[in-house]
């Protein structure tokens, strides 16, 4: 692959990752379901550290995490950092532990998912914002609903990566 | 072991680790303000956010129009009639005020006095995160806004505090999120209490009314102001009404639940005061 291609292919996924970006930002937000909004970003990370594997996962992580922890409030570096190690975990996984295909992806994000809001509980109840079980109340089903994107994301992903193949004949 | 990590991106992970402590460090030492990178991609954001908002107000618009029709006339008279009403009382209200201004002036009183200094902003974003409550405003430093603002809608009731000001944008918490604390004071009985943001009331928009006046009875549906305590914040906003009064877990002291006035899921155009002047 040349250094045209490389740049060209991240940028079909980063273009990839616009609509996603809006649902999350500008639609999803709106239409609470089991009270909560799912988080899309992170699942779109691991959707295409799954099909690129663990490097290049790791690259988008940080990239999406950065932009994460720019654009959403209260971020502090946790999805930076957050992200580059979910995508690199969700990249090695595929590549040498799970297969590359939708189930890989959904144990991956499942994962993913648990450990930022297990990271955010713990610091929900290191500074008192509220007592196990309320914000248990939140976690759960924000992993369940954002899970539930696996289902579009992976194939989404899926496709603009054979676009990609297709058009940059890789 | 070392190969697999050398070949696996062990030179990103390295990144993202010095990455996070640089936005960890510049979020806790520019207390107010958005990091350099989290400004730059505000500030290019906000005129497509500007568009996403405009285009779904004008969408709303159309659907209100065409649907909603009945409703908005139905509406309109009601309005027009409050109007009228308003008005008669805002005449024998000003023959008051001139009273009292004269009564002041025998007495040797200080003149009351509420100047506030206004920026009108529209909200562009609201917060997709379920740990917060926060909208992302039209308004930012070049504007004048700074951390610590607070928000009203068109009514003039409690929205929330600006958390962060870029350069032409800003992001503020709202009345409802949990690390809200600010002075309040009900207005039946004059006594001060304490508005504090609740995670489990979050989600259903509602905040706590803590430090309770332990004398005083409280009822369903009084009104619940800012109040001067610190001077940090205006005077008299109204943030909201009581809905129901609690014990708390310990069963030592009591807690309110507040509604609050302004309409937190319909906002479009807000009010950032950005200087106040208040002699009462």
């Amino acid at each position: 692959m040349t250094r045209q291609d490389f740049i060209l292919k991240w940028l079909f996924y980063a273009l990839a990752l616009l609509p996603v970006w809006w649902m999350d930002t500008f639609v999803l937000g709106r239409f609470p379901v089991l009270g909560v909004a799912p988080m899309l970003l992170p699942v779109a990370a691991v959707a295409v550290a799954v099909l690129e594997g663990a490097l290049a996962g790791a690259g988008f992580g940080l990239a999406v995490g950065v932009l994460c922890d720019a654009v959403y409030f209260g971020g502090h570096g946790f999805l930076t950092l957050g992200l580059c190690l979910i995508g690199w975990g969700a990249g090695a996984a595929a590549q040498y532990v799970l297969s590359r295909n939708f189930g890989g992806c959904l144990l991956c994000a499942a994962a993913g998912l648990v450990l930022i809001d297990t990271v955010r509980v713990f610091t929900g109840l290191f500074t008192g914002l509220a007592p196990l079980p309320a914000l248990l109340r939140v976690a759960l089903p924000e992993v369940l609903w954002s899970l539930c994107f696996a289902c579009l994301l992976y194939p989404w992903f899926t496709w603009v990566r054979r676009r990609i193949i297709h058009f940059l004949r890789l | 072991m070392k190969d697999f990590f050398r070949n696996n991106g062990a030179l990103i992970l390295v990144i993202a680790v010095l990455l996070a402590a640089i936005t960890a460090v510049s979020s806790y030492v520019l207390q107010g303000v958005p990091n350099p990178l989290a400004n730059v991609l505000g500030v290019i954001t906000t005129p497509i956010r500007n568009g996403i908002s405009s285009f779904a107000g004008w969408a709303e618009g159309i659907y209100n129009y065409s649907f909603q029709y009945d409703e908005l006339q139905a509406e309109n008279a009601r309005l027009r009639k409050e109007i009228a009403e308003l008005e008669a009382k805002a005449r024998e209200g000003e023959a008051d005020s001139k009273e009292n201004e004269r009564l002041r002036t025998l007495l040797g009183l200080r003149q009351k006095r509420r100047e506030f200094d206004f920026e009108s902003a529209t909200v562009t974003a609201r917060g997709s995160s379920n740990w917060a409550s926060t909208l992302t405003l039209s308004k930012g430093a070049e504007q004048g806004v700074q951390a610590g603002n607070c928000v009203v809608d068109e009514a003039g009731n409690l929205v929330g505090i600006i958390e962060e000001a870029g350069a032409n944008w800003s992001t503020m918490i709202t009345i409802t999120d949990a690390t809200l604390e600010m002075g309040a004071l009900i207005a039946r009985t004059d006594s001060t209490a304490v508005l504090e943001g609740d995670f489990t009331l979050m989600a259903e928009g509602k905040l706590k009314l803590t430090y309770l006046p332990e004398n005083t009875e409280l009822i369903t549906g009084d009104l619940v102001l800012t109040s001067s305590m610190g001077g940090n914040y205006p005077s008299g906003l109204v943030a909201g009404t009581i809905e129901s009064i609690h014990t708390d877990a310990s069963g030592m002291s009591r807690y309110a639940v507040i509604v609050p006035a302004a309409d937190l899921d319909d906002l479009v155009q807000v009010f950032i005061i950005k200087a106040f002047d208040i002699v009462e």
